[in-house]
């Protein structure tokens, strides 16, 4: 693999979006591929926006420039129209559709945008969108600390890994605490249908516009 | 987390490659290199250097800790070294310089075992205050640095850095930024080295840096340094690739940026690229070799031109032409973490070169809402920061201090007016109380305190500041990710501190100390209470575990609970299902007051609140009493008075007059003194006639039906201004020539002073009211002309106007007699009155107080009133009796006048009988007590009844009850005939001119209805609802004691007002005693106060996301309405 794959992570914090890129970047080292994961997290943990990102391949920073992602994974909605500077129109872009509403928000009284306009906004860039109903898998799951091994499934399903999921079943397997493993395993799975299989009821898969470059 | 398995940073196998983040690859060549002592203190981006020291040290048989400060630690490292051992201090860039004073020295005396300083830098400010540029320090302080650009770099430059150290002799500062300490990649090992400690050899030559040593010293860093350099050049830390007279240099993070954007734009031939991590000493003779035949470079560094200005001068020296471009060229900025596009920007603009392939098409920004950090649900320190500004308000001035607290800067705590570094919140608030005076408050954490926060506070103890010093106790460095806190004891269930906060505090001086639990909002808002209150600095200390790191610690589930709101409570108006909510919008004053209210008074927590305050139930008006109370209490005397002009016609009028059942329904009354209502209101339509608030009521739409009003006393004037606001035709007769009725012509001015009275008739009025002097019923004004004329309806009020008489025999020379209605009426008209020297005046009601005060102002020396019951019968009010005696008014009870005679008013001792009808003792006469009271005037004031005159001309009888009245409807004011409606004296009610305003509303709105064939609007007053609770509560209490009238000698007697006024200091702390006994819908303390993200709004409804509750209840406190409670468990 010659070109690197940037895959940028964004939701909020306590999503579990380190985690994801952490359990990425094992799974390239699983595969002998050079990777480099960064997670510039400041002060998420107190539940503001995180970014991180994941590069798969040769090269030596953890920086995705402007129109460079490949991969926009979102965690929330409004999380990836902050990452629209990164999107070109060939990049990919998941979103979950679970909302956490800003508490800027709740305060004003002002309502959560509409995620048909978020993903209208995101096809603006791209045509390649793909919604995950997060919230209604999780509670088939019934762990809500899955949704991000579920989107790392999605992210899976879009089949751009330079590995399959074996190598992610594995680095799961291995690396969740005991009590989240057969849930996590679980979500895996089902976040691969959700994107792999097209069903329209769990993930809407729009190709209908042609790339413009 | 400290016994964990086994840690990927102990592998011990060569080439072993891990992934790692910078940080950890800091740490893994601290322990190839063979460190045998760590310290640190936690800063973003540096923390998980020290947190992964505290992983593997005991494994590993290292000697750790957390400092308490940066220089604290970078001592301890130093002490280390001198003992022979390799040591390695980790901070953020911020603590190098509070490092500094150490760090000066250390490279004059120099370490033995090799001493590594992580200073991170922060480009961009991400977690910081500020981005310092900490390389300037290097040839400042003789400081060999280095600036790592990977993870797998910052590996081999620590390792590097203790060789360096040793054999150079001085301390090696590695300086990271957060993009390379924050980024992971894949590392590759060496084997693990094991400690040496070589022990500290006694040399106080060498190691004690007294002046003449210190030269000496000094002299010898100029070798350090060569070897130093001479080291830098063999490092491999400089490394050159490609030979084009095109270069780029960088240095730091920006190296990997760099290479990926050249690599990524195949320009990575046609350059030559040059990568430096060698920041003090430059290694120059390597560097000249990488220069060889360059004649342009682009230096590629983030923040300071260090490197730019270093290679110019370089050039200088060496008489090299190359051309430097970077910062003074323009291409770069000197702020700010650099970008990829940026970089690849200058290189194109600086070099001339083209980049391949197309430019990347990049999306548009878009606006999307903020999402800042904020305390987590069940944050002690939200409750803590809540109570705080609750009790010290808005003129306080807050100084914060750096943690996760920092986050009260935000909506809605509000807590932090201004921030500087660790531990300066305690001296900002010294310092700005010491030169202004202000109130000031300081607050910081558990860690920042023994940082540098001790010794912040003995400086204000020694100066005897006045300020308040608040500790935010967690137990726990929580915001760089929960790095113990000095002292802090981990036992299976919980924490422990072993360093107590109060005995610190108490040994550096501070007498006002208390340890409080945030989660108890009571008690810690009276402690800071009681801080507020003493002088000098005064200490509390919030004390509550994190929950996040307890439940880490001890494996016990985060959640303690869950509460839900009950939304039949929440926002829920009482009086919004009679049309009577306020209509006032929702503001932070307002619902702040509200929500001290309910945990100051504390009683409430525990109480069902009704949906109305008994207060507004007594309220013939239906005033909504706690809101306006609340409105005074915030501040927003506008919205107060909007609120009473809303519902009582006449503001000016009824705020001196008021017979105040509401002060007698007030709860205080149980305990202390009821809540002085009628002065606050008094006091907010003084404030609105002062600064010209007065608010116009606009008509409705003329439906020209006419109305007449007749009697335009209070009851009159009232329904005539209300039919008008509905649009009616209303004429208004009375036999005075002017409007007022009883208020003008029976209460004294200096009671009821005319120019507010004035104002007041003259308002409603001006709502188009006609008004008709000189007609009086039965003489030149008839009902029945009056219907013909094509009035749709009369309203008649009259009032009670005839005196009853004196029951008593008199002499033929008896000496003068008239009633006190005739008597106040003469004397209110202006002009003179006879009055005896010698008054005497019968009854013990307002009018015979009334009588009795103005016979003193028109001269009388000696006024008695003689009165058959007891004093406290007296149906007078309590502070017009007292201001009666303050002005030389005796009041004789017991006696029942007997006889008229020529010398004075012959009267017979009583005492009490059985009780009558009205629960008082009924006075028996006992016969052979007489006393004679000298008088020559009599003044007899026994009460009024209509003066039925007028009934003779009338072809109608209206329906009459007991005494005369006429019979009503108590809901519409309608009397047996359908056209004619009364209200006030006339009819039965209680003789207050309150209630016969009341008595007119209620009326226009019951002709309203009656014409419009409508129900009856539910808008209009209600009637008072009289609980048999409130009639048991002791009534007989001192009315607010602010209002007490002027017992001031000097005061003069005359016409002018008798009452005191409140200041605004004393309106508003009155006002702050309303306990709110009622449910406000005006309210959203949850959010806009107390701001717990629990909390979110779903179609107007304040909800609790179970998810995210934790169960700590403090908003249970919050909540005026008492709406959140503990969910069921399931």
């Amino acid at each position: 693999m010659n070109e690197r794959l940037k895959i940028l992570i964004v939701g909020v914090g306590g999503q579990g979006a380190l985690t994801v890129a952490k359990f990425l970047g094992e799974a390239a080292i699983l595969e002998g591929l050079e990777v480099m994961v960064g997670q510039l997290h400041g002060m998420s943990q107190r539940g503001g926006s995180v970014e991180c990102s994941v590069l798969i391949g040769p090269g030596k920073s953890s920086f995705i420039g402007d129109g460079q992602a490949d991969i926009v994974l979102g965690l929330e909605p409004m999380e990836v129209l902050r990452a629209l500077p990164k999107m070109s129109p060939q990049s990919r872009v998941i979103i979950n559709r679970g909302v956490i509403m800003p508490f800027s928000l709740a305060l004003q009284g002002l309502p959560y945008p509409p995620i048909a306009s978020i993903t209208e906004q995101v096809q603006e860039i791209t045509p390649y969108v793909f919604e995950v109903d997060g919230p209604v898998l999780v509670r088939r799951i019934g762990v809500s600390r899955v949704l991000n091994v579920l989107m790392v499934g999605a992210l899976t399903g879009l089949g751009m890994l330079p590995f399959d999921r074996n190598v992610l079943w594995k680095v799961i397997e291995k690396k969740s605490p005991e009590r989240f493993k057969e849930a996590n395993l679980q979500a895996l799975g089902m976040g691969i249908e959700a994107v792999a299989s097209k069903k329209p009821a769990i993930a809407v898969v729009m190709e209908s516009k042609e790339a413009t470059c | 987390m400290k016994q964990g398995t086994f840690d990927p940073l102990l592998v011990d196998v060569k080439g072993h490659a891990e992934s790692l983040l910078g940080n950890e690859a800091i740490v893994r060549g601290a322990l190839e290199a063979g460190v045998a002592f760590a310290c640190g203190y936690p800063g973003t981006p540096s923390s998980e250097v020290t947190d992964s020291f505290f992983r593997v040290a005991e494994q590993r048989g290292i000697v750790f800790e957390y400092s308490i400060n940066e220089k604290i630690a970078l001592e301890m490292a130093f002490a280390a070294s001198l003992a022979g051992a390799r040591s390695i201090c980790a901070m953020k860039h911020l603590g190098l310089l509070y490092a500094g004073d150490p760090l000066s020295t250390i490279p004059y005396i120099g370490p033995r075992g090799g001493l590594v300083v992580v200073s991170a830098g922060d480009p961009s400010c991400r977690t910081s205050p500020n981005e310092q540029d900490q390389r300037l320090l290097a040839p400042m302080l003789f400081l060999p640095m280095l600036d790592p650009s990977t993870p797998q770099e910052a590996l081999d430059m620590t390792k590097f850095a203790f060789e360096l150290s040793e054999k150079s002799r001085l301390p090696v500062v590695l300086r990271p930024t957060t993009r390379v300490c924050h980024s992971r990649a894949v590392v590759r090992y060496q084997r693990l080295m094991p400690k040496q400690v070589g022990g500290f050899v006694r040399d106080p030559e060498r190691l004690v840096p007294v002046p003449a040593n210190a030269r000496r010293m000094r002299i010898e860093i100029k070798d350090r340094l060569e070897i130093a350099e001479h080291m830098m050049a063999e490092s491999g830390f400089l490394r050159v690739y490609g030979n084009s007279d095109q270069a780029v240099l960088a240095s730091g993070a920006p190296v990997a940026g760099c290479h990926d954007v050249l690599v990524e734009s195949d320009l990575y031939g046609r350059v030559r690229f040059i990568s430096l991590g060698c920041i003090y000493p430059l290694p120059e003779r390597r560097l000249l070799e990488a220069l060889d035949g360059v004649t342009r470079l682009l230096v590629v560094e983030e923040l300071s031109p260090y490197l730019e200005d270093g290679l110019r001068s370089l050039a200088a020296r060496r008489g090299l032409s190359i051309e430097i471009l970077g910062k003074g060229s323009g291409h770069f900025p000197a702020e700010f973490e650099y970008q990829p596009e940026q970089i690849l920007s200058a290189i194109e603009k600086g070099l001339g070169l083209r980049a391949d392939g197309p430019d990347p098409l990049a999306g548009q920004a878009s606006q999307v809402p903020v999402r800042p950090p904020t305390l987590c649900p069940g944050c002690p320190h939200r409750a803590s920061q809540f109570a705080l500004r609750t009790v010290f308000g808005e003129q306080c001035l807050y100084f914060g201090d750096i943690g996760c607290y920092t986050l009260g800067y935000g909506p809605p705590l509000h807590t932090v007016d201004s921030l500087l570094c660790m531990g300066a919140g305690f001296t900002l608030a010294a310092g700005v109380s010491r030169i202004t005076n202000q109130r000031t408050v300081g607050v910081m954490g558990d860690s920042t305190f023994f940082h540098s926060g001790m010794p912040a506070l003995l400086n204000a103890v020694k100066e005897k500041v006045d300020m308040v010093a608040v500790i935010l106790d967690n137990q726990v460095t929580a915001m760089t990710g929960f790095q113990e806190s000095p002292g802090m004891k981990q036992l299976a269930d919980g924490l422990s501190r072993e360093v107590s906060i109060e005995a610190v505090v108490r040994s550096l001086g501070v007498k006002q100390v208390e340890t409080v639990d945030p989660y108890d909002l009571s008690s810690t808002m009276q402690a800071f209470e009681r801080a507020r209150d003493a002088q000098g600095v005064s200490v509390v200390i919030c004390e509550r575990a994190c929950r996040v790191h307890l439940a880490r610690q001890t494996g016990q589930t985060y959640k303690l609970g869950s509460y839900q709101v009950d939304s039949s409570l929440c926002q829920f108006c009482g009086r919004e299902a009679s049309g009577q909510r306020c209509g006032q919008s929702r503001s932070i004053a307002f619902t702040r007051h509200m929500t001290q209210s309910r945990i100051q008074h504390v009683d409430c927590k525990s109480v069902e609140k009704s949906s109305q305050a008994p207060c507004s139930t007594r309220c013939p008006l239906g005033l909504c009493i706690q809101g306006y109370l609340g409105q005074i209490a915030a501040g927003q005397y506008k919205n107060a008075y909007e609120m009473i002009l809303e519902r009582v016609p006449m503001p000016e009028t009824v705020c001196r007059v008021c017979h105040r059942p509401c002060e007698q329904a007030c709860v205080h009354g149980d305990t202390d003194r009821a809540v002085g209502v009628n002065d606050l209101k008094r006091f907010v339509v003084d404030w609105a006639h002062r600064f010209d608030q007065a608010a116009e009521c606009a008509p409705w739409v003329d439906c020209g039906i006419r109305i007449a009003v007749i009697g335009a006393g209070p009851a009159g004037l009232a329904a005539a201004y209300h039919l008008r606001l509905r649009g009616y035709r209303v004429v208004l007769f009375d036999a005075e020539e002017k409007a007022g009725g009883l208020l003008r012509y029976g209460i004294p001015a200096y009671r009821m002073p005319r120019e507010p009275l004035d104002r007041d008739i003259e308002r409603m009025l001006a709502s188009g009211v006609e008004f008709e002097s000189g007609r009086k019923l039965g003489e030149n004004l008839f009902i029945e002309q009056l219907l013909d004329d094509g009035y749709a309806a009369v309203f008649l009020a009259i009032g009670a106007q005839k005196s009853i008489d004196l029951p008593v025999e008199r002499d033929p020379d008896a000496i003068e007699q008239t009633d006190a209605l005739t008597y106040l009426r003469a004397a209110n008209r202006g002009g003179d009155v006879k009055t005896g020297k010698h008054v005497v005046v019968v009854g013990g009601g307002n009018a015979a107080v009334d009588a009795a005060r103005t016979a003193v102002r028109r001269g009388a020396e000696r006024v008695v009133i003689a009165y058959r019951r007891s004093r406290q019968d007296m149906p007078a009010w309590d502070d017009e009796i007292q201001a009666a005696e303050s002005e030389g008014v005796e009041i004789l009870c017991r006696l029942q006048p007997a006889r008229a005679r020529a010398d004075g008013l012959l009267c017979v001792k009583t005492k009490p009988g059985k009780p009558d009808a009205s629960g008082r003792s009924r006075p028996v006469a006992v016969a052979d007590q007489k006393i004679l009271i000298e008088a020559e005037q009599i003044i007899t004031a026994l009460g009024q009844r209509m003066d039925e005159s007028w009934c003779a001309s009338s072809s109608f009888d209206l329906e009459r009850e007991a005494e005369g009245l006429v019979k009503i409807d108590p809901l519409t004011g309608r009397t047996s005939h359908a056209k004619i409606f009364a209200g006030g004296d006339m009819t039965p009610a209680n003789r207050t001119v309150t209630e016969a305003m009341a008595a007119g509303i209620r009326s226009a709105w019951g002709i309203d209805a009656v014409l419009r064939g409508t129900e009856v609007a539910d808008r209009r007053p209600i009637a008072p609802i009289v609980e048999a609770s409130l009639e048991k509560r002791n009534v007989d209490r001192d009315q607010a004691e602010c209002r007490r009238p002027a017992n001031d000698p000097s005061r003069p007697i005359d016409d002018s007002e008798v009452a005191v006024v409140l200041t605004e200091f004393q309106a508003r702390q009155e006002a702050s005693r309303c306990k709110v006994c009622g449910l406000c819908g005006n309210c959203r303390s949850c959010l806009d106060l107390f701001g717990c993200p629990a909390f979110f709004v779903r179609d107007g409804g304040i909800f609790i996301d179970p998810e995210l509750c934790m169960g700590c209840g403090v908003c249970e406190s919050v909540c005026p309405n008492g709406a959140i409670r503990e969910a069921a468990n399931e």
